[in-house]
């Protein structure tokens, strides 16, 4: 490949190539395979990746446009590669994670110790729309609140850090799959001399691990998938991963509460459920105890959770620990519970409900990226430096008048890696969600959803958002 | 298995199957539009609409019109049946009902089935009359045709041999059913009647004529004809056909159903049917009336599957 300039620009990261231009030593071979290749041929392999995700229907579904029902995600072909190293670092620190994020779930629905000893504001807590009253005095098997995680982290300048928490449905584990089965058989050499780290069993792990938290021990417990339906968003990769589980694909109607068991309808009359791995939001999943207008779920079904008869993963009131004000707290939860440092750092972040951080925020909009604490998916966002002075101003009215709906970040500058655009490589920000499972134990397939913002200089990775996905290939040294 | 999935599979293959006998019955119709006279033409629309139950999007056909208006009557209808969005028994509107029904079973049914239907789909969904008529509309019918076809041969060759399978062949069948009986009845009371071109026609719309060649040389006698397509077991698309593999389903399912009762009540229907086609077919005086019957108990045999697998009272039994 020639004829392109790449452009290097030292305020960010490359992932690909240091700053005196030469590619990093586990990009090596990748490198000589682009050099060695002409644009022409690449676009080709870039047309038959993308052309493979629309002929498999691998689909998402973007809210409010009726046309967009099965939008086919975007793809880019060269893959991201990290060393066995710094997955290692990455692995602990997930790890390390999700057991402090479990361990501050059971204690808020619990003693809340950790309330009680002024590590984290009650009010905050208990305030926080996600925290779920109804889970107090509730235990869960294995001390096992969050079973599936899906950790955003991004690399600065100075390394990886987390930028969000998404312990209640999070999504993308498919796309991680899918990624990698196309780009697999597009690059075949290249993937073989890369000695890849397998992905391929996710769904046995992910089953293992839904099975391990059946309410009785059993050899086959029935465990369901639970989804909204059709028009979800992620409705493909829920039937994706039923069928890489072997569960039911169930919606809230196929189940019924009765004695206070969960049954499913089937052909041969109704069987019981054991475990739901639902995908579907805390208001939906019960019209009884939550959102009474709630046609999705299930009534009873918290009923037979609270008798211990059905485990839901996740459970619900989980949200209460990927709030966006209260990820803010994460390093002093791994502290307080662990004793340790936190080996992945978070993000710097501003508390809007805090009078500096507020004032802090307001003087310095331009330069920050404000949230709204309740949303997701790249929704409700101000990136400062990307808005208009108008946008900012009327921004930052709805942070005068609710300023605990919001926090600040700087803007990070995210690392870069090279995706093909056209017939050329240029860089495009990127970030990855690996996707943690604990059961008894707690377990990480070696790859994530690597999000990649193809529009140029944005960095919004959501896919609802333009963004698209890549193939994370971990080495295995 | 889960309810709502049988009841997906189900619907899947009575929806490909329509899509598929539309897609004969255009392919010939097309062919038609070459060469044969007017009134073959005319027979021809009747045929179709009425196999399906509807009318016309202009009202009742004209048999008096010149050529140009002939053909410009098959450019509309053929849209009408082909791509039309707004009617649900176009050719398209099946098809993308079935894959609809495939997408959200896709857990359900092998990959190489989900990539059959959706690379169909791909190639069609933004098609219209204009595109296929000009060149070789029939090769487009009998693609459609081919797809189908293939969709089922993967079925047969990579679905584990349970439930799920059982209710996808008996979607079929029982759409076969239906839409057999009422193209054999519309073909016959086509008030202008029907020639030896009609007959041979009818004989291609239920995919028999090389099987009748076989069987009965190039004399195509209308009794021989209906004999063939109505009651010979060793047709596999006759009526009795899909009557008896109809049958052959209900018995793998047996009575282990949410509704237990009511899956008997289903078993002893398609008996019931099939006794009829095998044991009155030859004698009976008023034929007509018989597939009138048999088309009845077609619409009941639904509802009984229906109300025994898919929406049975919840309470009446724990697997």
């Amino acid at each position: 490949m020639t004829g392109n300039a790449y452009d290097l620009d030292e305020t960010f990261h490359d992932e690909m190539y240091g700053a005196d231009g030469a590619p990093r030593d586990h990009y090596r071979l990748l490198d000589d395979a682009l050099q060695a290749l002409p644009g022409s041929e690449l676009a080709l392999i870039q047309d038959r990746v993308r052309r493979s995700f629309a002929e498999e229907g691998i689909s998402f579904t973007v809210y409010g446009d009726e046309e967009a029902q099965e939008r086919i995600i975007p793809v880019d072909c060269i893959p991201r590669i990290l060393t066995g190293e710094e997955w290692q670092q990455i692995e602990a620190g997930l790890t390390q994670r999700i057991d402090a994020l479990n361990r501050f779930l059971g204690d808020v629905y619990g003693e809340a110790r950790i309330i009680a000893d002024g590590v984290i504001p009650a009010d905050l807590v208990r305030g926080c729309p996600q925290y779920r009253i109804e889970m107090r005095g509730m235990t869960v098997p294995h001390d096992t609140w969050v079973a599936v995680c899906g950790t955003d982290i991004v690399r600065t300048t100075d390394g990886f850090m987390v930028l969000e928490d998404n312990l209640r449905v999070p999504s993308g584990v498919s796309y991680m799959l899918a990624n990698r089965a196309a780009v697999k058989s597009n690059l075949r050499r290249l993937y073989r001399r890369h000695q890849v780290r397998d992905i391929g069993n996710y769904g046995e792990v992910l089953r293992d691990t839904l099975a391990s938290l059946a309410p009785e021990e059993s050899d086959d417990p029935c465990i369901v998938l639970l989804t909204p339906g059709v028009f979800n968003s992620a409705f493909y990769e829920h039937m994706f991963l039923a069928r890489e589980i072997g569960a039911s694909l169930v919606e809230g109607r196929d189940l019924l509460f009765d004695g206070g068991q969960v049954f499913m309808r089937t052909t041969r009359g109704l069987r019981k459920v054991d475990v739901i791995y639902r995908r579907i939001d805390d208001d939906f999943i019960d019209p009884l105890v939550f959102r009474p207008d709630s046609l999705l779920g299930v009534p009873g079904l918290m009923n037979a959770c609270k008798r211990g008869n059905v485990t839901l993963a996740n459970a619900p009131g989980t949200g209460v620990a990927d709030d966006k004000s209260v990820y803010a707290y994460v390093p002093d939860m791994i502290r307080y519970y662990l004793g340790e440092e936190p080996v992945l750092p978070n993000v710097r972040t501003f508390l809007c409900r805090r009078p500096e951080d507020l004032e802090y925020t307001l003087d310095n909009l331009e330069n920050l990226v404000v949230k709204r604490v309740g949303e997701s998916g790249g929704y409700g966002m101000l990136v400062g430096p990307h808005a208009k002075p108008d946008e900012r101003e009327a921004y930052a009215r709805g942070i005068r008048d609710n300023p605990a709906d919001f926090i600040s970040q700087p803007v990070l500058p995210l690392s870069r890696a090279p995706c093909l655009i056209g017939e050329h490589l240029e860089p495009r920000h990127v970030d990855l969600r690996p996707f943690v499972l604990r059961g008894r134990s707690t377990r990480i397939v070696p790859g994530a959803f690597s999000r990649v913002a193809l529009v140029k200089g944005s960095l919004v990775v959501n896919s609802s958002q333009g963004g698209g996905g890549k193939d994370l290939w971990v080495l295995e040294s | 298995m889960l309810a709502r999935s049988a009841q997906g599979l189900y619907w899947m293959s009575r929806y490909l199957e329509r899509s598929e006998f539309i897609a004969r019955l255009l392919e010939l119709q097309t062919r038609a539009l070459v060469d044969r006279p007017l009134a073959e033409i005319h027979f021809g629309w009747r045929r179709i609409y009425g196999s399906l139950g509807i009318s016309p999007p202009a009202g009742d056909l004209e048999a008096d019109h010149s050529d140009d208006y002939a053909l410009a009557d098959s450019y509309t209808l053929a849209g009408d049946l082909t791509f039309e969005p707004s009617n649900p028994n176009s050719m398209r509107s099946c098809f993308a009902a079935g894959r609809e029904n495939a997408r959200q079973m896709r857990h359900c049914i092998s990959s190489g089935m989900w990539m059959n239907l959706n690379l169909a789909w791909l190639d069609i969904k933004n098609l219209d009359i204009q595109d296929i008529w000009a060149r070789e509309p029939e090769a487009f019918y009998a693609g459609m045709v081919r797809t189908i076809k293939t969709f089922d041969g993967f079925a047969a060759a990579t679905m584990y041999r349970d439930e799920g399978y059982q209710f996808l062949r008996l979607g079929a069948f029982i759409e076969r059913i239906q839409l057999m009986t009422a193209l054999v009845t519309t073909h016959c009371r086509v008030p202008e009647g029907a020639g030896d071109h009609e007959w041979t026609s009818l004989l291609r719309a239920c995919q028999a004529l090389d099987a009748f060649e076989g069987v009965h040389g190039m004399e195509r006698k209308p009794e021989r004809i209906l004999a063939l397509v109505i009651a010979d077991p060793l047709l596999q698309g006759s009526l009795l056909g899909s009557l008896t593999s109809a049958g052959s389903c209900l018995d793998a399912l047996g009575t282990e159903a949410g509704s237990p009762d009511t899956a008997a009540a289903a078993r002893r229907l398609v008996g019931r049917m099939t006794a009829r086609v095998v044991y009155d077919w030859t004698d009976s005086t008023d034929r007509l009336r018989l597939l009138d019957e048999i088309a009845r108990e077609a619409r009941d045999l639904h509802g009984l599957v229906t109300g025994a697998w898919f929406e049975y009272a919840t309470g009446e039994r724990q697997a």
